[in-house]
């Protein structure tokens, strides 16, 4: 009982987290693209326009929820569930606190690579059954770029689990010396990119890119449908900044004790905004780039990562 | 209370998968077959998760879910046009040996298994990461990489028959 009981209370605070991080995060990259662009931003709505996305909320959930007419509507209806929930479920494996993650599994790490990956799916029947030619050229995209950067994604994650020798992520972070950071910094690098290109974010958005597909696989939908993709997005970026702060950065053991955790949160903060930062300075690749740069360049730069740790393992 | 919890999610997953298994057959949209796969495919995970094999269960998720049904799916985007193309009614002139090899199938399953129906009904202790990898990488490590460097091969004759017009 208690286990259904913490499930329970762990789902409420993951959601809560997720939709917290949505409105930090869309203010954070209205501001900072504002700034990039010599803009204001939002600024209208209350002190520095704060108030703006709890009203944008709020808009949101009160409007019409529209499924198109040649949509097949009842898949249509349920393809952002297939894209939030799996990514809400990587949150749970992650390590929060120096030796303490909500689900403290025995293959934790292989379980955060896979199962939000399983968003490819509700991408794909997402833009499939918008019965839209943008939206369907949109997901095919996406599923094609998300499954060629999971590659490099997971092999610069192996580094880290040969150099720990565990698949826990709790273990991963009790193992962590400030010298993985020097030692793994292809690594670092290469996750940070497949990441971003996984969450098909800038420079990597061309499944979304709005001058071309309007807004690709989820070009057709309105309302909460519509949010419940905005926070897939900002939860993939919380997902993937709190992973990387704790395991490649070991930012939990930066501070003696509970302190950890503000290390760990401000790491996430600076990765998090540093994907923002990238969004609004790098062009859009072309898809041709996008494949190159995951099989001729990431690929094999992590394989060259593997090979170094796997040399320095024995000497240890 | 907690054993009524996992005896509900027992039933519940033999549900789903029973419904992603009616939903391959019955249905006329080949995009909904695909999706009654994934389901399928996801229950079955879920039945290793309940059986204590996490490891089994996430691998599961990894290469059929994520792997093998998304090729499916872009086999199915590729290759169909969305409108006024749902399979044809149910009945076929083939429906007699379909039935047939299904049966057959049931029949050699069921007789296969049957032997084992104490053994399964117990819940088998998890095999751990450590165990397989020990598996893998000790006594099994030739076949382990005999496997590898074939599929090596396949993915590579698979490019060359695949790309072999342009040269």
């Amino acid at each position: 009982m208690s286990g259904l009981l913490g499930g329970i209370v762990f789902g409420l605070v993951g959601g809560v987290a997720i939709a917290l991080s949505t409105m930090v995060g869309v203010y954070g990259e209205r501001k900072i693209a504002a700034k990039i662009q010599r803009r204001f931003g939002p600024q209208e709505t209350g002190p520095y326009g704060l108030l703006q996305l709890p009203a944008d909320t709020l808009k949101m959930i009160l409007k019409e929820d529209i499924t198109p007419r040649q949509a097949d509507a009842r898949i249509f209806k349920i393809a952002p569930y297939f894209v939030f929930v799996p990514i809400a479920m990587g949150l749970v494996v992650i390590p929060v606190a120096a030796g303490w993650a909500a689900l403290d599994s025995s293959i934790g790490i292989l379980f955060f690579l896979a199962v939000p990956s399983l968003s490819v799916l509700g991408i794909l029947i997402a833009g499939w059954s918008s019965g839209n030619t943008y939206a369907t050229i949109g997901g095919m995209r996406g599923a094609a770029q998300m499954i060629s950067y999971e590659l490099p994604r997971t092999l610069s994650v192996l580094a880290v689990v040969i150099l720990a020798g565990s698949l826990r992520p709790v273990d991963v972070v009790q193992a962590w010396r400030w010298w993985w950071i020097p030692l793994n910094f292809i690594g670092i690098v290469v996750y940070y990119i497949s990441s971003i290109a996984e969450l098909n974010r800038g420079p990597f958005d061309i499944p979304e890119s709005e001058s071309e597909l309007v807004a690709g696989y989820f070009a057709d939908y309105a309302g909460i449908r519509w949010g419940i993709f905005m926070m897939s997005e900002y939860g993939g970026m919380l997902a993937a900044s709190l992973f990387g702060a704790a395991i490649f950065l070991g930012t939990l053991t930066w501070l003696p004790g509970p302190f950890g955790i503000i290390t760990f949160l401000l790491g996430t903060g600076v990765i998090g905004s540093s994907m923002i930062w990238v969004k609004w300075t790098f062009p859009r690749m072309r898809p041709d780039q996008l494949m190159t740069t995951a099989w001729k360049v990431l690929t094999p730069l992590a394989l060259v990562q593997l090979v170094i740790v796997g040399v320095v393992v024995p000497w240890l | 209370m907690n054993d009524t919890i996992v005896q509900i999610m027992w039933w519940v997953l033999a549900a789903g998968a029973l419904a992603g298994a009616v939903t391959v057959v019955f249905s006329r949209d080949v995009l909904r077959m695909a999706l009654g796969l994934g389901g399928f495919l996801v229950a079955l995970a879920g039945f290793y998760m309940y059986y204590a094999l996490p490891f089994l269960a996430t691998v599961q998720v990894f290469v059929y879910v994520g792997g093998v049904l998304v090729l499916i799916l872009f086999g199915i985007m590729l290759v169909h046009r969305s409108e006024g193309d749902a399979r044809p009614g149910l009945s076929s002139r083939h429906d007699p040996g379909s039935a047939a090899v299904a049966v057959g199938i049931l029949a050699l399953v069921t007789s296969m298994l049957w032997p084992l129906r104490d053994v399964m009904t117990e819940r088998p202790a998890s095999a751990g990461t450590k165990a397989i990898a020990d598996l893998l990488l000790g006594d099994l490590l030739p076949h382990f990489e005999a496997a590898g460097a074939l599929l090596l091969i396949a993915l590579v004759a698979v490019i060359v028959i695949a790309g072999g017009d342009d040269r």
